[in-house]
């Protein structure tokens, strides 16, 4: 009697710890759909239908009807894409100069950013004020006021100028520039590297600025990156009598890698919402002329496509050599 | 061994310090190991080097602003002489006055604010509670939520701009609206709401409210991703003793999780709050009519200052930066007393890319 019972009750709480662990996971995935419930409506609601009629809208042209109450598509094949290609004057011109100036730009942004992390990284007096400084354009310039800074480089020229009075205005333009071509193509005379690489190396400099004010979230993504190493791999490497040259290419540049593929997409991504992109600014100009907005979807469509083509392409490569620290 | 060591001699006693006699290297000695020799060069160099090259780049940081500061306390006489470089000749506060009197600046600043807050407070939360889901559950696809999470934040929405423009212009959901007012193709003798196939939402809140509460908005898929790395960081153990002791899910979230991220939601929330402040791009898409003034309306040339003359064309840039330095100043504000968190919530994230 008293052992059936005993057997009964092993039996019942087997069978309700089981039916526990059932419900538990049940809760647990019910708790997952409930917190991601936002997303999902927004996605399925919001996110793909724009998607998709953002494609429809570059293959039609748009009718309004009843006073522009409501609209209509009316089909017209490609005939965007050709225009946008073929007929449009400047915007093949633009897209390529555009595309040329992203893929000089996005190099100088990660190395610079990555530099500049490694030094914030570093312990040193002040470092907390470096730290505030460099993160100011994050926060301050974005939006409106790069698009004021972007449209007044004179004001800018006009201060930095330090010779007063007595200058013209072909001195003027020499003293705005950080650095001038020549000075950087002499240094470079001696090193047979070529003057393709001293006009990128001072055309960078010049744009220092630009480049500065773009790298701000990825010091900061690469600084998370760096804090995460632990510092008994840096220790271990110190008693093994590395150099600090050695420690970054051989610790701090593999542990650092994904963090270079993420930055290297979102500088890329980054690039589309910046005031500085002329295809972007050219497909808004195009969106602002009547009857034209349409076309201005198939620009924008070109645009990332290609862009983002070649990012993938470049991201499957980069992944190859990509090094995944192997966690617990 | 003979223990020959003597009692020190001491020279000075006090309550707190002693001070001892004892056999010590010369002064000059003691300095010379340690400053002459390779290593300390080398640190010396790369100290100098280090400092250079970082004062110099927060040179080219802050100097836009200086000449912004300095540029707005100039009169228009400032502008055509050469002798004035940074500091202005003729100060005056004219440009401040009468941006704020003529472009509507303190009417910019409410509806902003407004704007600004409840956007940023809405996708702060929001976007912990996508990320705090995507890290903590176990749920089917899950990892599926997460790519299409990514997928949301490459495709930048300038390329999406005409499609969200016309998607809140004739706002319907999944086509019912249009059903309702006969303009669907399968009941067209329904007409419940008199003819209206759609609602127009642009020139309100609703469009970006809509977005932001949906994790739509601007670089949203960048706060769920950072969300979610800290989430994976918190042990899971919080969760399950609150689960024991009774807690809701929902109550955990709000009781215990919500706290604890509070460094983390603060960065997010200053992005959000930023960006959304210094935005164009969905102001000007959503906000089509000027009587609604937002922080883009306040770039204008104020009609009390505009002049013809020969430097006419700096003093207006002036007046546009100045405009900015207004626009910013509150940000400013916000960014003395935030940056340290926004630090801290970064490097706490521990992100990684896995």
């Amino acid at each position: 009697m008293n052992k059936e019972a005993d057997v009964k009750l092993v039996q019942n709480t087997a069978n309700k710890k089981r039916r526990k662990v059932h419900s538990l996971e049940k809760k647990t995935a019910r708790g997952g759909y409930l917190f991601t419930l936002p997303f999902i409506i927004g996605f399925i609601v919001i996110y793909l239908p724009v998607v998709f009629e953002s494609f429809l809208y570059s293959v039609t042209t748009i009718e309004r009807i009843n006073a522009g109450e409501s609209y209509q598509l009316v089909w017209a094949g490609l005939a965007n894409y050709r225009e946008a290609l073929f007929s449009d004057p400047n915007y093949s011109q633009i897209l390529t100069a555009g595309l040329r100036q992203l893929v000089l730009d996005v190099p100088a942004i990660l190395i610079f950013s990555l530099f500049i992390a490694v030094l914030l990284n570093q312990k040193m007096v002040g470092r907390a004020a470096f730290r505030a400084i460099f993160f100011v354009p994050v926060i301050l310039s974005t939006g409106l006021i790069s698009q004021i800074d972007y449209s007044n480089t004179s004001l800018m020229t006009y201060m930095s100028d330090t010779e007063g009075i007595g200058t013209n205005a072909a001195q003027t333009t020499s003293v705005a520039e950080i650095v001038s071509a020549m000075d950087i193509e002499y240094l470079f005379a001696n090193m047979k590297i070529g003057g393709g690489m001293a006009k990128y190396v001072s055309s960078i400099l010049n744009n220092i600025y630009n480049i500065v004010n773009r790298s701000g979230v990825q010091m900061l993504i690469f600084l998370a990156g760096l804090q995460s190493i632990s510092p008994a791999i840096y220790e271990s490497c110190n008693v093994e009598g590395a150099s600090a040259w050695e420690t970054f290419w051989k610790i701090t540049f593999p542990m650092i890698s994904p963090m270079i593929l993420v930055n290297f997409i979102y500088t890329i991504i980054d690039a589309f919402t910046s005031s500085t992109n002329s295809v972007m600014s050219y497909i808004n100009q195009v969106y602002g002329e009547a009857g034209k907005d349409t076309l201005s979807v198939a620009m924008a469509w070109i645009y990332f496509a290609i862009v983002i083509v070649a990012v993938l392409i470049a991201a499957a490569l980069m992944s190859a050599f990509v090094f995944y620290q192997r966690r617990d | 061994m003979n223990n020959t060591q003597t009692e020190p001699k001491v020279k000075k006693e006090t309550k707190n310090t002693i001070k001892v006699e004892f056999d010590r290297t010369p002064f000059w000695q003691r300095m010379k190991a340690k400053f002459v020799n390779k290593n300390f060069f080398i640190k010396l160099i790369w100290a100098i080097f280090r400092y250079v090259i970082l004062i110099g780049i927060a040179y080219i940081i802050l100097f836009p602003f200086f000449t912004k500061v300095s540029s707005s306390f100039m009169g228009p006489e400032d502008f055509v002489d050469a002798t004035v470089k940074l500091i202005p000749k003729n100060f005056t506060l004219d440009t401040y006055k009468y941006i704020f009197l003529e472009n509507k600046y303190m009417q910019a600043v409410g509806n902003t604010m407004i704007l600004s807050i409840s956007a940023a407070l809405l996708q702060t939360f929001v976007c912990a509670m996508i990320g705090y889901g995507l890290a903590k559950f176990k749920f089917k696809g899950n990892k599926i939520l997460f790519l299409l999470v990514i997928f949301s934040m490459i495709i930048p929405h300038q390329t999406l701009q005409l499609s969200l423009f016309m998607k809140f212009r004739y706002f319907d959901i999944l086509g019912i609206i249009q059903l309702l007012g006969g303009g669907s193709q399968w009941l067209p003798q329904l007409n419940v709401t008199g003819g209206v196939t759609s609602i127009n939402l642009t020139n309100t809140y609703i469009p970006l409210a809509l977005l932001s509460a949906t994790g739509l908005a601007f670089k949203n898929g960048l706060y769920i991703f950072m969300m979610r790395q800290f989430y994976r960081g918190v042990p899971n153990e919080l969760e399950e003793s609150a689960y024991i002791d009774g807690s809701g899910i929902f109550k955990t979230f709000l009781k215990i999780i919500l706290p604890l991220s509070v460094p983390m939601m603060i960065t997010i929330f200053l992005f959000a709050f930023s960006w959304q402040w210094t935005d164009t791009f969905y102001t000007s898409l959503f906000f089509t009519r000027t009587s609604m003034v937002l922080m883009k309306n306040v770039i204008a040339i104020p009609e009390s200052l505009n002049i013809t003359y020969a430097g006419s064309s700096m003093y207006n840039a002036a007046i546009r930066n100045t405009c900015g330095l207004m626009i910013i100043a509150p940000l400013v504000v916000i960014y003395l007393f935030c940056q340290r968190y926004l630090i801290q919530g970064i490097e706490r994230s521990g992100m990684t890319a896995d």
